[in-house]
């Protein structure tokens, strides 16, 4: 019994991970032959200049990322600013986000008592932030600023929600073996609560690209995708801005599928439902 | 970690209110150091309440709970509670919510490796240290529970009906094993069940309590040596007793607010 239960201990870890994967990886590949396939299709169709087929915004990648643009900025240096900024700024929604919502999770009339204050600014959309930003700072203080507004809220407000999940029982075992507040903090709130952050911090992140590329579309500045996009828009090189679309889209992708990983390596322990 | 005091003596003299609930009304006795006391009572009449303030979670309204003279407080008592709902940690494996105890209390590493496995062995979960709560059964969770509470070798031990989720051979196995834990190194246990012959087979002295407000209805020595026959003419008799007493016109539970 001893001997055949390890055994069923390793497989519960990584129940079927192999054969599942590999045909995930299969149809993955095959819904996108399929989604490429009908956009190259309706674009032959359609034959507009405006309505390019995917070889062409291939062929205008392949030119960006070898030769750069008209202002001389290379793809990866477009690339890489707007990565910054969103880094940047997600960083500080995290860093502000994760604490302010713990303190005001476990205080709930810190909560009760300011939320006049704080709710209000959620409804502001980030966007809406753009002119005063503009005003008040420049360079990446200014994205930062316009991408915190953007990422904070969803982490703050998931962390502060987690908190009421904290089963009381928990808190009662430490109690009960004399743990101090702090290790209540590390080991019975944090847990509970790492779930509901990591589900913010995806939304957060995906606000961030929301407003990463708005603000960068809005100006003032050479770098980014969105500026970028916006110079091609200007020229109508349509398959130029798909490059900077799709290239968007998976930046975004690539930093949730991180964020995924995070997740299934931190919560082993979670029980799956399906229906 | 803890204040070195090999025994703890209990002291309860206690009125409880939840608000309008008046839970206990001067509920008073006291438990000698190293006695196995089992309480037994109608489900609501606060036994739940009592095990928490004696395990310093809860002050009593009024009245005062005394370990060893001073008021009962974990950060300077050392207390275990094995409690009735279920408490494992679901993040932490069955080893690592065994060792929650000794990890607070500062132990070091190859002393919670020990004790760990040990006690792992003794509750029958050898094999099932690398599983998560939600990978083993409803008594297996029990038993990770009990596991973690002997494993601090706590002076005052609080068991709130522990044994509810096992099957017979198991909850007889686990009741020789507390027991024998008892009996090795000698310290106070204050049990809950609702099983009267369990309290009969394992205690000292069963306490009765009445319905809400709760106050003892009996004090029932159990001079017998162990290990115990359940069949024997003296067991059947003191257990008679108990369900006589428990049955008690007051017994049952009567509404909250019966009287408003
Ligand atoms: N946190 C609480 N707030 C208000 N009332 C409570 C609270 N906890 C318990 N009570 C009430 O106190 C009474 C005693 O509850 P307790 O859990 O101590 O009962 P118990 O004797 O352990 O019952 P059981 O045998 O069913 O476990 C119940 O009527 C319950 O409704
Ligand atoms: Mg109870």
């Amino acid at each position: 019994m001893a001997v055949t239960s390890k055994v069923a201990a390793d497989r519960a870890e990584s129940p079927g991970s192999a054969s599942r994967s590999f045909n995930v990886g299969v149809w993955n590949v095959v819904s996108l032959a399929i989604a490429l396939g009908i956009w190259q299709v309706g674009a032959t169709l359609v034959a507009s200049p405006f309505f390019p087929t995917p070889i062409k915004v291939v062929e205008a990648f392949i030119q960006l990322a070898t030769r750069g643009d008209t202002t001389g900025h290379s793809l990866l240096a477009h690339a890489w600013a707007s990565i910054e900024r969103v880094l940047v700024g997600f960083g500080l929604g995290v860093l502000l986000g994760v604490p302010l919502g713990l303190l005001m999770g476990l205080y709930p009339k810190l909560y009760a008592g300011t939320r006049s204050v704080i709710e209000p600014f959620r409804f502001i959309p980030p966007i809406a932030w753009i002119p005063l930003a503009i005003i008040f700072f420049t360079g990446l203080t200014r994205f930062a600023f316009l991408i915190f507004l953007g990422a904070f809220f969803p982490i703050f407000t998931s962390t502060l929600v987690g908190v009421a999940r904290v089963e009381p029982i928990h808190r009662k075992v430490g109690v009960v073996h004399g743990a101090s507040k702090f290790w209540i903090l590390r080991n019975v709130v944090v847990p509970t609560v790492m779930p509901d952050i990591l589900a913010g911090m995806r939304v957060g992140l995906g606000t961030a690209w929301l407003t990463i590329v708005a603000a960068e579309l809005a100006g003032g500045i050479s770098t980014g995708l969105g500026r970028m996009m916006t110079n091609y828009a200007e020229l109508l090189m349509v398959p130029h801005v798909i490059v900077g679309m799709l290239l968007i889209g998976l930046i975004g992708f690539l930093m949730n599928e991180v964020l995924l990983l995070i997740e299934k390596r931190l919560f082993r322990w979670r029980w799956q439902v399906s229906l | 970690m803890h204040g070195y005091a090999p025994t703890a003596k209990v002291d309860v003299d206690a009125t409880h209110r939840y608000g309008q609930l008046v839970v206990h009304e001067q509920l008073k006795f006291s438990v000698a150091a190293n006695e196995f006391i089992c309480i037994c009572g109608p489900s609501g009449c606060g036994k739940t309440t009592l095990l928490d303030m004696l395990a310093g979670i809860l002050k009593p309204s009024q009245g005062h709970v005394l370990i060893d003279g001073i008021q009962a407080n974990p950060k300077q008592q050392s207390i275990s509670f094995v409690f009735q709902e279920p408490s494992t940690f679901p993040w932490l494996t069955v080893r690592e919510n065994v060792a929650t105890g000794l990890k607070i209390n500062g132990a070091r590493r190859e002393e919670i490796e020990a004790k760990v496995g040990d006690i792992i062995r003794i509750v029958g979960l050898i094999g099932f240290e690398g599983y998560y709560p939600h990978q083993i059964s409803g008594g297996m969770k029990q038993r990770v529970a009990i596991a973690r509470a002997f494993a601090t070798d706590a002076d005052l031990i609080l068991m709130d009906e522990p044994f509810v989720s096992l099957d017979q051979p198991t909850r007889e196995r686990m009741q020789r094993e507390v027991l024998d834990i008892w009996r090795h190194r000698k310290r106070t246990v204050i049990f809950v069940t609702h099983n009267l012959e369990e309290a009969v087979y394992l205690a000292d002295r069963v306490l009765i309590l009445s319905v809400k407000p709760a106050r003892i209805v009996a004090d029932l020595p159990v001079p017998l040596p162990h290990p115990r026959d359940p069949l024997s003419a003296e067991f059947t008799e003191i257990r008679s007793e108990c369900v006589r007493l428990l049955h008690a016109p007051e017994g049952g539970d009567a509404p909250p607010f019966g009287s408003i």
